[in-house]
């Protein structure tokens, strides 16, 4: 099992866009994947047009694996699970504080659900607490969009010096670039900047009205518009990240 | 995965009411969308005792894939690829991956046989809630008896098979269903599974090769005999069938036990037959057991082919191939010579004086036989006592030096016993009798182990004693005394736990047991 985190410090990045696609195209017969929607804007458990139960709240996340499994939920695609959010998920930071083990606390409870899947994708909120801290202790790698702006840039640098600062293993970050308009003057000269920088992945994701779209079709975009250059973008993308987790 | 989502069947054909349905909304809650057909041939396979039933799984073939069920959900736990339609497979010639692992974990050696096979025409819709999200699927289908013409349907169904998360929503359509009043009760997959079988004529765990009589303690012991030796006939009569077609070797392993378990009944219950009849029968019974005696052999040594090669270092691997390719031939010939004696005159009417002898319910005369008219347990108490001396008098021979002879002998006496504890189990209090069988069977595991590996080092002694000079000749001469030794390490290791294992038999507490099964006159 590999555990993979959509993270960006930064909202409106293209995040939950690429975990709802790289969870899709991750999935298939031999590789059940659980999506594991942490943002208590449930913007991935939408896509999917998945409502979490009403008794499943952020402090029974923490319970332990049991309550999870129960709460897990099929997509239309087969192969595909989801664990909604609700939004009470919001306070799982301060239920964090409580554990004995904050850090180790998510793996330890994802370990058993984790035997059902390949991969297990966390779709986090954009901040940075002790919820993210667990996430980054409990992933293989943190995939994070960068828009190629000077602010996007920014919270780039500010996650690579939390982990320095933190003694965590910064080579876990893979990094693309995320809603680019090569016909921006600044996208274009940051995406030519940062070009070949280590820890950046090759492929980036374009600015799309497909992708806008995914909120009215509520469905990963491949499954829609297979052929369209977003979606040729993510499936690109999802094949340079398993290549870096040595999949 | 959830172990509280579960498939709903209801039998019958969907009622014009819910015909409409497809397409439309027919409550505030759910639509039927995206309707699509098939037909498909599905296969059901299971090993001749049932093991994976006992399992809670049924194993189906579609077209090229092989699907294991949970009986208990009705939801599929794993499927692979599988190409063909065998009458039957091992369970070695599934890829590896999580189906190959269930069906090990119920039968590594028994093939795995189609026992019924159905014509299936499946119409599929989505369950979408007002959401547009699925939450399942309604499948409504027909089964008819599998053939080359498209059949009468024999049993109509439908079915509500949730998506994992959604078992409350499928459950509220389930009952939107059933208000419709047409349809039964509701039933689960395990019932589908035993209707089916039903419909192929399979009576579900119908064969099981343990011994599971009721026998009436006051009876008379001629009576229960005869009704043991008529279950091991049976026993003898279900496996013939599969040992002729070389399904797996556990029918003939069955088949000899149960000519054993004959033998051993009829020897053991002095004076409850005439000796006159006995001894035809007897003779017949030893002569089914030597005839089969190397097809058995065969049978255990290619059985232990993994073994034999990872005790090897890969050097010496390779000349035993032709060690196995020789025996896979030898096989071959002792398997048609047996299946030609048993279709033999000699055989037949051998069998058909035994099923009379059986039939026979009248009591030889006291003169020859003055157990005939003894209650069994007066019979079952006389004949388990002196077995069970025996067993006791030569394990304490054996305890000073415990030589190969010695152990032989004291595990035939041991399985004589165990077989007069099975026969006579059901008029001991269970209590009782199963502490005495299970202190019995840590003996035997540890003499059959003992004796397995001497007799392999015999056998394999004999092949190197025999081996012609040739080009590879020392090399097969290496691999087998590489294996000689191995099995000489464990055959020692396993002596030597031996005095431990009759300790625990031949202590008090054994004893005590032994006495208080034998003498206690309060029957069950």
């Amino acid at each position: 099992m590999k555990t993979l985190a959509l993270y960006s410090i930064k909202g409106g990045v293209g995040k939950t866009a690429a975990a709802v696609n790289l969870s899709w195209l991750s999935s298939g017969p031999q590789s059940p994947v659980l999506l594991c929607d942490l943002d208590p804007q449930g913007a991935s458990s939408f896509y999917f047009r998945i409502r979490a139960s009403k008794k499943f709240t952020g402090e029974k996340f923490l319970k332990g694996s049991k309550k999870i499994i129960e709460n897990i939920r099929a997509t239309d695609f087969e192969n595909l699970d989801l664990l909604p959010s609700d939004f009470s998920f919001r306070n799982l930071d301060l239920e964090l504080s409580e554990e004995k083990k904050p850090l180790r606390k998510l793996r330890k409870n994802l370990l058993e659900v984790g035997e059902n899947y390949r991969y297990l994708i966390f779709d986090c909120p954009p901040n940075l607490t002790l919820l993210s801290e667990s996430v980054f202790s409990a992933s293989d790698v943190i995939i994070v969009p960068v828009i190629p702006t000077i602010l996007s840039m920014r919270t780039y640098d500010q996650l690579t010096g939390f982990f320095k600062a933190n003694g965590l293993d910064t080579t876990k970050i893979l990094a693309f670039f995320s809603m680019v308009e090569i016909k921006k003057k600044m996208h274009r000269d940051i995406v030519a900047e940062i070009n070949g920088r280590p820890g950046f992945l090759n492929s980036m994701i374009p600015y799309s009205s497909d992708i806008e779209k995914m909120g009215i079709y509520r469905s990963p975009l491949g499954a829609v518009h297979p052929g369209s250059p977003a979606s040729r973008a993510y499936l690109a993308l999802w094949e340079e990240v398993r290549s870096r987790i040595g999949d | 995965m959830n172990p509280s989502v579960k498939i709903v069947f209801f039998r019958g054909q969907v009622p014009a009411a819910v015909q409409p349905w497809h397409g439309h909304a027919f409550s505030h809650l759910f639509r039927l969308t995206g309707t699509a057909s098939k037909r498909e041939r599905r296969s059901f396979y299971d090993t001749f005792d049932w093991h994976a039933y006992e399992k809670k799984i049924a194993i189906i073939r579609k077209k090229h894939t092989l699907h294991t069920i949970s009986l208990d959900s009705g939801l599929e736990t794993a499927y692979v690829e599988l190409s063909g339609s065998p009458a039957s497979f091992f369970v070695r010639e599934i890829p590896a991956g999580q189906v190959r692992e269930q069906l090990s974990a119920c039968s590594g050696i028994r093939a795995f046989s189609k026992i019924a096979s159905f014509d299936v025409v499946q119409k599929t819709s989505r369950i979408v809630d007002n959401n547009a999200k699925t939450i399942g699927f309604f499948l409504e289908e027909e089964y008819s008896t599998a053939g080359k013409n498209i059949e009468k349907p024999f049993f109509s169904l439908c079915s509500v098979q949730p998506l994992k998360g959604y078992q409350d929503e499928a459950e509220e359509f389930s009952e939107l269903l059933a208000s419709h009043g047409s349809f039964g009760d509701p039933f689960d997959f395990r019932e589908l599974f035993r209707l089916l079988m039903n419909a192929a004529g399979r009576k579900i765990q119908g064969y099981s090769s343990k011994i599971s009589l009721h026998l009436d303690p006051e009876a008379s012991a001629h009576e229960s005999a005869r009704k043991v030796l008529h279950s091991a006939l049976s026993t003898l009569k279900a496996n013939e069938e599969g040992l002729k077609n070389n399904i797996d070797p556990e029918f003939l392993h069955d088949y000899r036990v149960a000519v054993r378990r004959t033998r051993s009944l009829l020897k053991q219950l002095n004076g409850v037959f005439s000796p006159e009849d006995t001894g035809y029968f007897l003779a017949g019974f030893s002569e089914l057991g030597k005839r089969s005696n190397n097809l058995r052999d065969c049978d255990v040594y290619l059985l232990r082919r993994d073994e034999y090669f990872n005790s090897l270092p890969d050097f010496l691997q390779q000349p035993l191939d032709r060690f196995f390719i020789d025996l896979e031939a030898s096989r071959k010939r002792y398997h048609r010579q047996f299946c030609r004696y048993l279709e033999s005159d000699e055989c037949r009417t051998f069998f058909s004086d035994w099923g009379r002898f059986l039939a026979n319910p009248a009591l030889p005369g006291q003169d020859r036989a003055p157990g005939a008219s003894l209650p069994s347990i007066e019979i079952a108490n006389a004949s388990i006592r002196k077995a069970w001396k025996k067993v006791v008098r030569r394990g304490r021979i054996a305890c000073r030096e415990a030589t190969d002879d010695e152990l032989h002998e004291l595990r035939i006496c041991c399985k004589k016993l165990r077989y007069l504890l099975e026969f006579f189990a059901s008029v001991y209090p269970v209590e009782t009798v199963t502490p005495v069988i299970r202190q019995l069977k840590e003996l035997q595991e540890n003499l059959g182990t003992f004796v397995d590996y001497a007799v392999q080092i015999r056998f394999l002694r004999e092949k190197l004693e025999t081996i012609v000079h040739g080009p590879e000749s020392h090399l097969f001469a290496a691999s087998t005394g590489g294996l000689i030794t191995t099995l000489n390490r464990q055959k020692e290791e396993t002596r030597a736990l031996f005095h431990k294992a009759f300790r625990a038999f031949d202590d008090h507490e054994t004893r005590r047991r032994f006495s208080e099964l034998l003498e206690n006159e309060s029957l069950k």
